[in-house]
């Protein structure tokens, strides 16, 4: 009853926690008890996407301080499948600013699981992998408990002033959990103490839990986040939000059996609703006045059964969904008392999906597992004014559907202290509603108007991946590998006779298959302990990717490496990190893409623990980019510079 | 239980609904442009026992091209019948006292499986100021001859989608470009049609009773080829244009059709170049293709304005 968890979750554990690759986690039991924390070694208030930055698989796109888009094994996130519980959400921004790690908080999300490549199919077709967030859920109890947390700080450099709070109620037949959060910040400013204007976010955040025990082994729960997100900045682009909404509920029914091969059955249906509103009103550079409202809707269902006997589990899930996308831009001349210019940049797209997929693992032994699965799925898309899709793609179908087949396979084997795992993948993806139906979506990183082709192929993908490791008592070494031969790889190519419609831009790409392309992600995680309360940890990766014709893929993170201590006593708690990159030489000018130079920051935090009559209290004081470095990454949009110095501090209390 | 779910569900779809609506595409689309679709009687004129009525989209004659369907009753009967050596001419009396017309089908076709007589007009001007319009028309059944002289109004056309443009071809002809359709554009691929004519520079003195057909002669050009180019004139467009558009070339019809890609709605001018039938350039220029962002986007001389 349960399933492996593998990559985030032995990162981002603490670090006195037992350091085994693979847990078993408790969460598909209603009385488990889920222990994972939303919180990096370093700060103990991290924003989601914070805390996705501490795995080693993955790296972000910035576009200013707020809402990052997460890329899995270097690849954008088209080609991950991002889920909230199983649950499939798309953002309704055509630029990717609101990919959905941004509709959560940290207070209600119990904890991250990442999986790379095929294995990560469960939750639906993926090339990249999956992120699954998962949410708080209080187990039932069997006496009436009241528990909860509180946590207020203020972060100096961009006035960030955040306040976090979640109850959690339980007894033997309810269950209730609720959380809210504020958070507030001005423009950062960056390693050069110039302020980067445009950089500030206001989000409101609240979610309710409610769950009932129907019978000694059933529960039904409903649940409900509310995310609402006004005024951010983003610096990088020539426009910033003004309010984008989330509604995101759902109600599941969970069974338990108590003898036999089938243990769980898991039900949930759910629906959510994402609006989106840009505003350039702040911007009097623009020449143009644009509206770009956005929205998508999506209404699913998902459904897993656990099976397990002595040496084999597994897990089957049912996936459906329906999503609609609308982006409309309107563009307001210059005397407003003429016509406006409408379009819509995604011309009401529709995407049904059901799929069913299934993980197994079989213990053949003590010291070895073999680990298989795979999934079919059925997609559909259908646009409602494909006479938009038709201008540059004439005589494209209104509708298409496409098989997505995918398996896996893959083999574990520990010996003494050393582990070692190889697997194979095969997968299929659909194009994203961008790719294929997009309509002069304009990407300010390499200034084009991106254009949809309803026709593109499935991307397919054969991946390959291995690892090795090394733990003793005191030290844990794990090496690990992967590489993609993706082919149709779906980019952005010129399109000469496409004349652009933004008028940043400079031309028109559109959306093209490559034969193929290839990506290699290589990492190496360590972790040493020095003393018995003096902790190392260590982590270096390196990614390279390349065409069909040996050129570089745009957004692949240079050699980087992550080092911290961690020095605990008693009450006390001492923390200390650098990372950085080294210089990207393998940027991609036709990307848009230039020469990045390296960097490095340092961290530091300290924190005390105490009580308060009897309630935990941790008070916590630290400091990001401690050396004030001046720096922007690979995957900074536009080159905008990162927060400079950053003085932090936070408190919470635990009751 | 049930009390809560309630709570939850009502909380739900007060949030649920929409900041901002989304946009009517049909009713964004119908703003500034009306679509007329229906024959309705613009003017009769009875000539005891019969009556001669001219329908046009909407009963109304626009300035610019007219689809018109002519019809002679029988009062008798009451039924169209097939009047015979039907003609029409419309005739611009200007105010300074010169009359002039405008590209016109003289003598009407029948349509037997409809019974009407199916022709056009194009009228050069809006009746007011600079002149007025009468319709001559004339026909015969049996031995009895009729003619009629009318008076009618024209309108002006305010879909720019059915602008017109008259001008002095590089030939030293008179030469007139007319939109027929579409009416309502949509932001898509649309099939583009117009009519190309000219006039035929009568070869002696007006003679015989008023009007002589032969000083208002007009017909359409053939062989003719209309380059295409659209762009969208707004600075804030930088000369924006679109893929895939054709050229506009005769069918058996008369008419010439081409293909335009509108990319959103708003102001766009159709650049034109016109080639005659050996493939030279009677009138037009080749524009910049260049993005200018800020800048007015650059006319061809020969061209249409459309909004919609």
């Amino acid at each position: 009853m349960g399933f492996l968890v593998l990559g985030i979750e032995a990162s981002a554990q603490h670090t006195d926690a037992p350091r085994d690759t693979s847990k078993v986690l408790n969460e598909v039991t209603v009385i488990g008890i889920a222990k994972k924390k939303i919180e990096t070694e370093l700060k103990m208030a991290v924003s989601v996407d914070e805390f996705l930055a501490s795995s080693e698989n993955i790296s972000f796109i910035k576009r200013g301080a707020y809402a990052w888009e997460p890329l899995l094994n270097n690849m954008s996130s088209e080609r991950s499948t991002l889920t909230i519980d199983g649950m499939h959400i798309f953002g309704a921004c055509t630029d990717k600013m609101d990919p959905i790690t941004s509709y959560v908080e940290s207070n209600n999300l119990s904890t991250i699981d990442i999986q790379s490549g095929q294995e990560g199919s469960l939750h639906g077709s993926t090339i990249a992998g999956s992120i699954d967030l998962k949410r708080k859920s209080t187990p039932f109890a069997m006496e009436r408990k009241f528990s909860g947390a509180y946590q207020s700080g203020f972060e100096f450099n961009n006035r960030q002033f955040f306040n976090l709070g979640n109850v959690s109620y339980s007894d033997e037949k309810f269950v209730a959990d609720a959380s809210i959060s504020f958070r507030n910040a001005g423009n950062y400013s960056d390693g050069n103490n110039n302020e980067v204007n445009h950089s500030q976010f206001h989000k409101f955040n609240t979610s309710l839990g409610l769950a009932y025990k129907t019978s000694e082994l059933s529960s039904v729960r409903v649940d409900a986040i509310y995310d609402r997100a006004n005024d951010v900045g983003f610096p990088a682009l020539p426009m910033d939000l003004w309010l984008s909404r989330a509604l995101i509920t759902s109600a599941s029914y969970k069974r338990l059996f108590e003898d036999g091969l089938l243990r769980v059955w898991d039900s949930k249906v759910y629906y959510n609703a994402i609006e989106h509103y840009m505003d350039d009103t702040t911007r009097p550079e623009n020449l143009v006045h644009m509206d770009m409202p956005g929205w998508s809707n999506t209404y699913g269902l998902v459904s897993r059964v656990n099976l397990k006997s002595d040496r084999y589990s597994s897990e089957v899930q049912l996936n459906a969904y329906e999503n609609i996308s609308i982006a409309e831009m309107r563009m307001y001349p210059q005397d407003r008392s003429q016509r406006t210019m409408f379009a819509y940049s995604w011309p009401w797209v529709t995407t049904r999906f059901t799929g069913l997929s299934t993980n197994n693992s079989w213990d053949l032994s003590e010291k070895s597992q073999l680990s298989f699965g795979g999934s079919v799925g059925w997609n559909y898309n259908r646009s409602k004014y494909a006479e938009f899709n038709w201008i540059f793609h004439p005589g494209a179908p209104q509708e298409k559907s496409r098989i997505l087949p995918g398996l896996h396979a893959g083999y574990r084997l520990n010996i003494d202290r050393f582990n070692f795992s190889a697997g194979l993948g095969y997968g299929h993806r659909a194009p994203s509603v961008s790719e294929g139906y997009g309509y002069y979506i304009y990407n300010s990183f390499d200034r084009y108007d991106y254009i949809g082709n309803p026709d593109l192929k499935n991307e397919i993908s054969y991946e390959a991946n291995a690892s090795a490791g090394f733990k003793t008592e005191r030290m844990d070494i794990v090496a690990k590998v992967n590489y993609f031969h993706i082919r149709n790889y779906i980019v952005g190519k010129i399109l000469s006779l496409g004349s652009p419609m933004n008028y940043q831009s400079v031309g028109v790409k559109a959306y093209t298959s490559l034969d193929y392309a290839r990506l290699f992600n290589l990492s190496v995680t360590a972790n040493y302990d020095l003393l018995e309360h003096l902790h190392w940890k260590g982590m270096v990766a390196y990614a390279r990717a390349k065409d069909d014709q040996d050129a570089n893929l745009p957004f692949i993170r240079p050699l980087s490496y992550q080092t911290s201590l961690h020095w605990m006593h008693r009450q006390f708690s001492v923390m200390t990190s650098m990372n950085g990159d080294f210089a990207q030489q393998d940027f991609s000018p036709e990307y848009g893409e230039d020469r990045t130079p390296a960097y490095m920051t340092l961290d530091v935090s300290a924190d005390y623990t105490f009580k308060i009559r009897h309630y935990t209290a941790v008070f916590q004081v630290g400091a990001e980019n401690l050396t004030n470095e001046y720096y922007s990454t690979y995957a900074d949009w536009g080159n905008i510079p990162r927060m400079g110095r950053n003085i932090f501090t936070s408190l919470k209390i635990n009751f | 239980m049930k009390k809560i779910l309630f709570f939850i569900t009502a909380v739900s779809l007060g949030f649920m609904s929409c900041t901002k609506e989304k946009t009517d595409y049909e009713a964004e689309i119908e703003t500034v442009v009306t679509e007329h679709y229906e024959f309705k009687e613009a003017v009769s004129v009875s000539r005891q026992p019969y009556i001669i009525s001219v329908e046009a989209l909407n009963g109304t004659f626009y300035a610019g091209y007219n689809e018109i369907r002519i019809k002679v009753t029988d009062t008798r009967t009451s039924e169209n019948i097939q009047a015979s050596a039907l003609t029409f001419l419309p005739i611009l009396n200007l105010t300074d006292g010169s009359v002039g017309s405008g590209p016109h089908r003289y003598m009407p076709e029948y349509r037997a499986d409809s019974s009407f007589f199916s022709g056009y007009a194009v009228f050069t001007n809006e009746s007011g100021e600079k002149g007025t319009w009468d319709l001559y028309m004339g026909f015969q059944i049996g031995d009895d001859t009729y003619r009629i002289k009318q008076a009618v109004s024209v309108q002006k056309q305010l879909n720019k989608n059915l602008n017109m443009t008259a001008f002095t071809g590089k030939d030293g002809e008179q030469y007139y470009i007319a939109l027929v359709s579409p009416q309502k554009p949509k932001i898509a691929e649309n099939e583009l049609v117009a009519g190309i004519y000219t006039f035929n520079k009568p070869s002696g003195p007006p003679s015989g009773v008023f009007p002589d057909p032969s000083q208002f002669s007009y017909s359409q050009v053939n062989d003719y080829t209309l380059q295409l180019d659209p762009r969208m004139p707004e600075p804030s467009m930088g000369n924006h244009s679109s893929p895939n558009n054709m050229d506009l070339k005769q069918r058996s019809d008369g008419l010439y059709y081409g293909v335009v890609n509108y990319t959103m709605t708003g102001n766009w001018t159709l650049n034109f170049i016109m080639l005659n039938k050996n493939g030279q350039i009677l009138k037009g220029r080749e524009v910049s293709t260049d993005f200018t962002p800020g800048i007015e986007g650059e006319k061809s001389d020969l061209f249409i304005d459309i909004l919609f």
